[in-house]
């Protein structure tokens, strides 16, 4: 099964990925800062990361760059609620970057596109 | 015989003190004194200075109707030695050779026995001799002799009287004569006539036929003035011949006299008198054949030269004043025209003065040539330089016309009859235009050397140009250039093809004083459309900063709005469909589980289209110090270049904050320094450079990164920007054409130094905000839509 890590602040976006992700048959792991998320990384052996930019303690950009750091080959989704921090490239070492919709089919497409193997 | 010489005095007395005419006493004396003394014959010889003669002038018996003509030299016979010793002497014709000394007596009375002689003289002076003929041999007793000679001394005194009674007449009718030249000549300040007078008086009074003045210019040799009296002989010597022949002794002129003969033989005297004027100014009065009453040409004798000088020397006054009062009144003629023409020029700069339009100051510039109450030329034409340089435009012509009855000329010169602004026109349909060039005719040649031209005949000057010619048709015309701070912007040409009135220096002077006025009204139009140009071009700009500050305020209020709203309605959106999911299809919550969703939706949509799109274009564009970019670019790849014992030289300038997109501008840094990094696997140095640099456009910011990676393949090089081109294995090939192209969205510059065996440098170049105006037809701040798609 493969083992996914939502991290991201608001409680109810958390509790809104896990369920959907669950059902599409991934482990799912939580965190709601960016501390939090790094200790996950750590501790559990991920498949891929769903990460949100604008976080308390540390903002997703930096955890991405410690991510891709020691993990290079981690897949990572941005998932915010800024469309803006595309420019930043500081982003740009993220697999795929999504703006944050109601709608969470692209979301799961581009979880399966880096999970396909 | 008794002598009764009281008796004989008191009648000499009575004679000498009578009123009879000064001839008559003499004749009257020799009478008394032959009555008195009993001698036959007396006779009175008087004395010629100047030929040294005595000649018989009167004689006490009737000697005939004609007087014989009886002279002695001095020294000769008994009167000539008589006035020689100055002493009684008295002969007897039986003594050796007197008769043959006193011969010329044998005419009168040639049986005289005895002679006697007595000087008539007194202290100073002899006046002549009295000769006492006696046919009688006599003797003279001393008392006889002594009475005779008081008796020559009355008589001498009496004609000493005499002569000086003529001389004083004499004097006083000279004194008369020059008194009425001294009226004549201070009469009148009229140069002409005065000269009039002055020959025809020097005439009248010297009795002479003709007589010239005439008054030369010594360095022009130009005859200044000159006036002729009466008739002046044909072939005689014309003035200069005259001034020729005067002895000129200290370089001054002398009086002349001379005389010639003529084609008949007739003999004619003339006389020269110089006018010593001031200056370089000459002057000579001439008269020509002085006659006597009985109309014989006569010669000019010293006296009469020395009347005439003094007429001259008082003539001279008058006419140097006449001559200073000539040219005082031509000098205010003069200064009355220039008055005239600076009022006309004032009120023409006046009005010029009253627009910065160009059209309206083209307009007013040929009416003002062609009025007829202004600088009234029959043609004129303005031609301006256009943009180019390179060529003459015309660009206005008028032909000259009356102005509006009534109408004071500042009116004049911007309507027209019927109150209207006049119309523009140019000559033909096609307006002349002249290439500005050497070999293109005065015209250009006016630009070329920046001066006026009077050309007098067009049609025979080399240097007109054709269409010119055309135009002027072979006449007379002035060309002057528009000449304002060191400037020429245009010609002005005008003629007077109809009138034919000749141009004076003065034109020229005046229509270049005309022009050099107009040359500032249209250098001050040109400005003022400059600065209007420059003033909208700025407020522009300023409106666009002012647009992109609002609406960068608004887009981050909008971005923070955003995501507020945007995670809320994620969650709800999300949890109804989750909710959607689970409900029956025929349940009734569906229907409302629907509609949250569809009202999420249609939230988020709003949303993507209002701040995604904003969010995106307003980026994040302000004044950046661009080492401290340098800087927080290379924190983020540092780690990459101690990894491969990449060594970093900063050589950082201070410099002028740069308006970018920090973002994106980190993202150009990151990846030359990338580019650097993965040319020296095997470690190196990496130099950065920032540096401010000129060019043509303005300043700016230039950052230079070099590496030691020992460069590429020269033919790999114009490649290097080609978008997924790589010489890398890790490499995207994205890096580097991302750079050149965020680059170019701020108006810069990525330039390539590729030194193969030693590495590559890249130069970023950066307008510098306050230099960088951004050009028209570009929007600012640059739309950010590329990396993304």
């Amino acid at each position: 099964m493969k083992r996914i890590l939502v991290a991201d602040d608001e409680m109810s976006i958390r509790l809104l990925y896990s369920e959907e992700l669950r059902e599409e048959g991934y482990e799912v792991f939580t965190a709601s800062n960016g501390i939090e998320a790094l200790e996950v990384v750590d501790k559990e052996p991920l498949d891929l990361i769903i990460l949100d930019i604008k976080m308390p303690e540390m903002s997703g950009i930096e955890v991405l760059r410690q991510i891709k750091e020691k993990y290079p080959n981690l897949p990572v989704l941005l998932s915010s609620a800024y469309s803006e921090y595309k420019q930043d490239f500081g982003t740009w070492a993220s697999e795929e970057y999504l703006v944050k919709s109601s709608d969470l089919e692209d979301l799961k497409a581009a979880v399966r596109k880096h999970l396909k193997d | 015989m008794t002598l009764n010489r009281l008796s004989f005095l008191t009648q000499l007395i009575n004679l000498f003190t009578s009123a009879v005419a000064y001839h008559e006493r003499v004749d009257s004396f020799v009478y008394l004194l032959s009555r008195n003394l009993k001698v036959d014959l007396t006779l009175f010889f008087s004395l010629d200075k100047t030929r040294g003669t005595l000649s018989l002038s009167a004689g006490s018996n009737s000697l005939g109707a004609e007087r014989p003509r009886l002279e002695f030299s001095l020294g000769q016979g008994i009167v000539g030695e008589t006035a020689q010793k100055r002493s009684p002497l008295v002969v007897s014709a039986q003594e050796t050779g007197v008769r043959t000394r006193n011969e010329v007596l044998d005419k009168i009375f040639p049986d005289y026995q005895t002679l006697a002689g007595f000087p008539v003289a007194d202290d100073n002076f002899l006046y002549g001799v009295l000769l006492l003929i006696d046919k009688d041999p006599r003797t003279y007793s001393e008392y006889q002799q002594e009475t005779i000679l008081i008796a020559c001394r009355m008589l001498a005194g009496n004609i000493r009287q005499a002569l000086l009674h003529e001389e004083a007449k004499k004097r006083i009718a000279e004194l008369a004569v020059l008194f009425d030249v001294a009226k004549s000549v201070v009469s009148t300040m009229e140069l002409q006539a005065l000269l009039e007078r002055v020959v025809s008086i020097s005439a009248k009074v010297m009795n002479a036929r003709g007589a010239i003045l005439r008054i030369i210019d010594e360095v022009s040799q130009q005859v200044q003035v000159s006036s002729e009296y009466g008739i002046i002989p044909k072939g005689f010597p014309g003035m200069d011949d005259i001034a020729g022949q005067a002895p000129t002794a200290s370089g001054e002129l002398t009086s002349v006299t001379a005389e010639i003969r003529d084609a008949e033989g007739q003999k004619h005297y003339y006389a020269g008198i110089p006018l010593n004027l001031k200056g370089h100014l000459k002057g000579m009065l001439c008269l020509y054949d002085k006659m006597t009453p009985n109309y014989r040409f006569q010669q000019f004798d010293s006296e009469n030269i020395q009347l005439l000088q003094t007429l001259a020397g008082m003539a001279t006054g008058s006419i140097e004043n006449a001559l200073a009062f000539q040219q005082i009144e031509s000098l205010a003629a003069r200064n009355e025209r220039m008055v005239n023409v600076l009022t006309v020029l004032h009120d023409i700069s006046s009005v010029l003065m009253t627009t910065i339009d160009l059209d309206a100051i083209l307009t007013i510039l040929v009416r003002a040539l062609t009025l007829t109450n202004a600088m009234a030329y029959d043609r004129a034409m303005v031609f301006l330089i256009d943009k180019s340089g390179e060529t003459l435009t015309e660009v206005r012509h008028a032909c000259q016309v009356n102005p509006p009855p009534g109408v004071p000329l500042q009116h004049a010169l911007i309507m027209d009859h019927h109150g209207n602004a006049p119309a523009s026109a140019t000559i033909g349909n096609e307006p002349i235009r002249v290439p500005l060039k050497d070999d293109q005719g005065i015209i250009a040649r006016t630009v070329l050397f920046r001066k006026p031209f009077h050309i007098v005949r067009a049609d025979r000057h080399p240097q007109v140009n054709q269409a010119i010619r055309n135009i002027l048709t072979g006449k007379e015309f002035l060309s002057v250039p528009l000449l304002a701070k060191d400037e020429v912007t245009g010609v002005i040409v005008v003629d007077n093809h109809l009138s034919q009135r000749p141009f004076k220096d003065e034109d020229l002077h005046f229509l270049t004083m005309f022009a050099n006025q107009a040359a500032l009204a249209i250098e001050n139009s040109r400005l003022v459309a400059t600065i209007e140009a420059s003033s909208h071009e700025l407020t522009l700009i300023r409106e666009r900063m002012l647009e992109s500050d609002r609406l960068a305020a608004m887009s981050s209020m909008a971005e923070g709005l955003a995501h507020e709203i945007r995670n809320p309605l994620v969650s709800i959106g999300g949890f109804a469909r989750r909710i959607d999911k689970v409900v029956a299809p025929d349940d009734p919550l569906r229907q409302y589980v629907d509609v949250i969703i569809y009202e999420v939706g249609r939230l988020e949509t709003i949303l993507r289209q209002m701040f995604d799109y904003t969010g995106e274009t307003l980026g994040h564009f302000q004044e950046h110090d661009i080492n401290a970019l340098v800087a927080d670019s290379l924190t983020l790849i540092q780690r990459e270049l101690d990894k491969h014992n990449i060594r970093v030289v900063r050589e950082l300038a201070e410099m002028s904050p740069v308006y970018c997109d920090e973002r994106q501008i980190k993202l150009v840094f990151y990846n030359i320094f990338q580019n650097a990094q993965q040319a020296m696997e095997h470690g190196g140095v990496m130099t950065i450079r920032t540096f401010p640099l000129e060019k043509s456009d303005g300043l700016y910011a230039a950052i230079a990164v070099s590496d030691t990676g020992g460069g590429i393949a020269p033919e790999l090089v114009f490649n290097i920007f080609n978008p997924f081109f790589t010489t890398k294995e890790q490499g995207t090939g994205l890096g580097l054409s991302i750079a050149q192209r965020i680059v170019a969205r701020h108006y810069g510059d990525i330039e390539i130094n590729n030194e193969l065996g030693k590495g590559i440098t890249f130069t970023v170049t950066l307008p510098i905000a306050k230099y960088c105006l951004i050009p028209q037809g570009k929007t600012a701040p640059p739309a950010t839509d590329a990396e993304e798609d």
